[in-house]
């Protein structure tokens, strides 16, 4: 039987007045990388944050490594590393200070050569690491809050559309980085409309329209999920 | 501790918090130094003057053969010298009389004949450390603050912050914690210069680092209150800014108008005015008119025959000295009104932060108004001992000698800490 990292049962949750997250249930097992898909305002970065306590639970409930989320805040940002969607770290310091800065705040001590090896991952030109970020484009950023995620070193990820920005080889790598991330055993809950590549790297792929989970997608045994029909049902409605 | 090194390096990086730090430090500095330079400038006038009328005092009694002429030609120098805290609180020494050239004649009218130096140089005199620190401090504390939480909010990094460090409120205050202790430091640390300088009292300046201090504290948790309700950092800004204008401005100026109003104080020029013609008028008077009321006040002269050589000396003095007598309960109620607008104006000091820094500053730096009316207590007395010394060779047939005018009484500074 397979391990539960990450569960979000019977999950409602407004901001301000306004429901956003209406009765969701599903759950990530550990090592699954888990892709939520919907269109712009369905209510995915509101399920990251639900997650990682910032937005608590109207009814329902989310837990993490089988602790409810409300009571263990702390525990949870512990174990997990967060991709904002946009990233914007800090543009007055370069990539290496920014990843030193966070590091220093998450408690995770990395060397730099640590830190180097991290930067190469996500290919990020050594000719820029020194640079400030305010000199970076969009994608250059980007890869720079990857990094960061993945010297954390946490057994949970929570990404925010990873590759918005990102060139199409950046993509690639990144798919590839997270594959090898979740054979390791990193739990990976990562939002995205991005419906190829999530089908190609996640185990299950959920649909989710104004607030409900309107379908869950399995990869077969050894296969992948089909892109074309999670479109179907991302473009009718379900 | 690597917390607070991870901090204090990520805020000095910041061009904002760097440049914020920049003009604080400059800012202090000049007034330190402007501060130190203005004392210099006053103790070698007061050395410069003081030589020059003694010098002119001795060459003008060499001629004299009476006391009356010797009363009448002799200026002495009075002065308040400024304290060794003065470089850092010029208070209200550049705009109230703190010297004078005083002789025996009628002494309101030279009490109140301001030395009003000048005016333009005055003004920018006003920009000392003290108004710094307690009124443009809070600005550039606002500066630091307003936009510490709005920024990461703008900038996708709030929620990003709190879940890499667990708890981004926490990170926050003490990311303006340590801004406001690096722009205490800022200023703080021009000012000790200047105290070692200087040679200021070690605990006035513990006091004023304790008062600006305090100032600071305020605006830190006024700052803070402010941007954990308004979330954007220009209405965050409008608002503090608001806060400031209140406390620094609208406060002093209308707690101003409202003692002014409820406590009516006599106009020193009214004084001078009345008192001069109270001399002028005694000419034309019988003397008789003249002397029943300085005898009122001089018992112990009334049944001695006075001095009568050449020019009525005694006379002259006499009508000096009831012109002072005429315009003495007006004299007592201008001072009595200073000071009751004074202590109105303490009170409302006390319901700001910035306020109260000036005023404590200037009271230690023996600027404000209560050292002004010592100095001018100061003055009264040292006038009283000269006709104190004079009157006897005048009204009571005491001789006059050059002998005698040895004992003349010289001006000594009254209390000071310098
Ligand atoms: N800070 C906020 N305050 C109030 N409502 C918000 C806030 N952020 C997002 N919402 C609303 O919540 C809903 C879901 O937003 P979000 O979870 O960001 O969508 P997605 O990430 O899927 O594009 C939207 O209707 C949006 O308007
Ligand atoms: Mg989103």
């Amino acid at each position: 039987m397979t391990e539960i990292a990450l569960k979000a049962d019977s999950l409602s949750v407004s901001r301000g007045r306004v429901p956003v997250l209406s009765d969701i249930t599903f759950d990530v097992s550990v090592g699954e990388v888990f892709a939520l898909l919907g269109g712009n305002g369905a209510g995915k970065s509101t399920t990251l944050l639900t997650f990682l306590g910032f937005l608590p639970p109207r009814s329902g409930s989310v837990t993490v490594l089988n602790k409810p989320v409300t009571q263990n805040v702390e525990f949870v940002r512990q174990k997990s590393a967060y991709l904002p969607e946009a990233a914007n770290l800090y543009p007055h310091l370069n990539a290496r200070e920014n990843i030193k800065y966070f590091l220093s705040l998450a408690k995770v001590p990395r060397s730099a050569s640590d830190i180097e090896a991290a930067l190469d991952e996500v290919s990020l030109a050594t000719e820029a690491r020194g640079r400030r970020l305010s000199s970076y484009s969009k994608g250059m950023r980007q890869k720079v809050a990857i990094s960061l995620a993945i010297l954390r070193q946490a057994p949970v990820l929570f990404l925010d559309e990873p590759t918005s920005g990102l060139d199409p080889v950046a993509i690639d790598e990144f798919n590839q980085l997270i594959t090898k991330l979740s054979a390791a055993g990193t739990t990976v809950l990562m939002v995205t409309h991005d419906v190829y590549g999530a089908c190609q790297i996640a185990g299950r792929v959920g649909l989710l329209k104004a607030g409900s989970l309107v379908g869950v997608f399995e990869a077969p045994e050894g296969g992948q999920i089909s892109p074309e029909e999670v479109h179907r049902a991302f473009a009718e409605g379900a | 501790m690597d917390n607070i090194i991870r901090e204090l390096r990520f805020s000095l990086r910041d061009p904002v918090v760097a440049l914020t730090l920049l003009v604080g430090v400059l800012l202090s500095a000049f007034t330190v130094f402007s501060g130190l330079k203005e004392v210099d400038t006053e103790r070698a006038q007061i050395e410069r003057v003081k030589q020059m009328v003694d010098d002119d005092r001795t060459y003008a009694l060499a001629d004299q053969s009476d006391a009356g002429g010797a009363a009448y030609y002799a200026f002495h120098f009075t002065y308040a010298p400024p304290s060794d805290l003065a470089f850092a609180a010029r208070g209200v020494r550049d705009d109230l009389p703190w010297k004078h050239r005083i002789r025996m004649l009628a002494l309101e009218g030279q009490i109140y004949e301001t030395d009003a130096g000048n005016p333009e140089l005055s003004r920018i005199g006003k920009f000392d450390f003290a108004f710094f620190a307690a009124f443009l401090l809070p600005l550039l504390m606002i500066l630091l603050l307003h936009d510490l939480k709005a920024a990461e909010v703008r900038n996708n990094r709030w929620a990003f912050l709190s879940a890499t460090g667990g708890d981004g409120g926490r990170l926050l205050l003490s990311r303006a914690v340590l801004r406001a202790i690096l722009l205490f430091a800022c200023i703080i640390t021009p000012f000790l210069a200047g105290v070692i300088v200087s040679t200021a009292s070690l605990m006035s300046a513990v006091v004023v680092c304790a008062v600006i201090g305090l100032n600071l504290a305020f605006w830190l948790v006024l700052s803070l209150f402010t941007t954990s309700r308004i979330q954007s950092g220009p209405t965050a800004a409008a608002l503090l800014l608001g806060a400031w204008f209140t406390l620094t401005v609208a406060l002093p100026v209308g707690g101003k108008l409202m003692v002014e109003q409820s406590v009516p104080v006599p106009m020193g020029g009214e004084i001078l005015l009345t008192q001069r013609e109270a001399v002028n008028d005694a000419w034309d008077l019988p003397r008789e008119a003249t002397l029943k009321p300085f005898y009122e006040r001089h018992p112990e002269w009334a049944n001695a025959e006075p001095v009568s050589e050449g020019f009525d000396w005694y006379w002259y003095y006499a009508f000096q000295q009831v012109g002072d007598q005429t315009v003495e309960s007006m004299s007592e109620a201008l001072r009595d009104g200073v000071a009751e607008r004074d202590k109105a104006m303490a009170m409302i000091a006390l319901t700001s932060p910035p306020l109260l820094v000036d005023r404590v500053m200037s009271q230690l730096a023996m600027t404000d108004i209560a050292a002004f009316q010592s100095y001018d207590q100061c003055v009264r007395d040292f006038h009283a001992a000269l006709r104190a010394f004079h009157y006897p060779m005048l009204f009571g047939g005491k001789e006059y000698s050059a002998e005698a005018m040895k004992e003349l009484p010289t001006f000594r500074p009254c209390a000071s800490n310098s």
